[in-house]
């Protein structure tokens, strides 16, 4: 197992992880400030969490409710 | 100019809190990695996923790094500019919609201000996005495949920036003009449907503002003819103004469509 992770090249893979992450740490932080969303709220969490790049930036977009 | 620099700073304020600043450059970085790495990894992809048969061998193109830019401007010509104007063109149209614009426009501000208080804030934002995402894709590509020209790095980018600046001021001015939906609509549809429409009768023609994204790559491989670059580059410039001058008249126009 150890050796397979000391395979992975992380100089390449590591930033694309660490923007994956900001982005979805940015998107759950927004939704706990937030007042109201589109749609129901603990929807949003797992759309974000769980389609991971996709599901941040739908939220960004159309989830976020400007009042 | 009545009030400029408070009308950009609420503009700044709003485009800060709503994570603009952020979570647009991290999109276009992730879009700018997304093409140096899946072709490099090609074969490693192509092994993983699909049952490739024994004795399988394939012969991939030996890429040039500016191939690879050129592969990630056209990710932010299709999804960046999708999520880009998706989020710049409600700007103006929402306020309307949802009647905040009624606390502005009932004081004495000048249209013109406040219109280009919302451009300078979106040019920013774009500013950064692209930044991010040239430096995403040219650090992939340098460490996968090797080094650009700085100098004509630069020029690509700066032609890339005039030509997200006439997508910004397209928006704004659709925004300005009708209700969101409809904005949408047209933008979306004079952007896109002229890149497709040049791209498809495109050699007919060597100036419009559509062929500025590919001419940043030409720079780049040094066969550009200058003449043509230049005047796509004034013919857009020229496009940005008017659409900023028709958004300022038809934002002034339309106040009356607030909703209150």
């Amino acid at each position: 197992m150890m050796e397979e992770l000391a395979k992975v090249p992380w100089a390449v893979i590591a930033p694309l992880i660490v923007v994956q992450l900001i982005l979805m740490i940015v998107a759950l932080v927004d939704l706990r400030k937030i007042h109201a969303t589109n749609g129901p709220k603990i929807l949003w969490v797992f759309i974000i969490i769980f389609a991971n790049l996709i599901g941040s930036i739908a939220y960004f977009i159309v989830g976020r409710r400007q009042s | 100019m009545r009030g400029f620099s408070v009308l950009l700073q609420k503009e700044f304020r709003e485009a800060w809190r709503g994570w603009k600043f952020l979570w647009i450059p991290l999109v276009f970085a992730l879009l700018g990695m997304n093409d140096p790495l899946t072709n490099y990894y090609m074969m490693d992809i192509l092994k993983a996923v699909g049952n490739v048969p024994e004795g399988f061998e394939m012969l991939i193109p030996e890429l040039m790094p500016v191939d690879l830019l050129q592969a990630s401007i056209g990710q932010f010509q299709t999804i960046g500019l999708l999520i880009m104007m998706a989020t710049f063109v409600g700007s103006i149209s929402k306020e309307r919609a949802s009647g905040m614009a009624t606390l502005f426009y009932i004081r004495p501000i000048s249209f013109s201000a406040y219109f280009l208080s919302k451009f300078i804030v979106m040019s920013t934002v774009s500013f950064i996005s692209i930044l991010a995402g040239f430096t995403a894709s040219v650090y992939y590509t340098s460490i996968l495949y090797g080094t650009l020209d700085i100098g004509s790095l630069l020029a690509s980018f700066f032609t890339y920036y005039i030509w997200l600046l006439f997508v910004i001021a397209v928006a704004l001015m659709m925004s300005a003009s009708f209700k969101t939906v409809i904005a949408t609509t047209c933008a979306f549809t004079l952007i896109f449907l002229g890149q497709i429409v040049d791209m498809i009768v495109g050699i007919f023609w060597t100036v419009s503002p559509w062929k500025l994204a590919s001419y940043g790559t030409l720079l780049i491989r040094g066969t550009m003819d200058m003449s043509d670059y230049w005047w796509s580059l004034s013919t857009t410039a020229i496009c940005t103004i008017i659409c900023i001058s028709i958004g300022i008249v038809m934002m002034k126009r339309n106040a009356s469509m607030v909703k209150i």
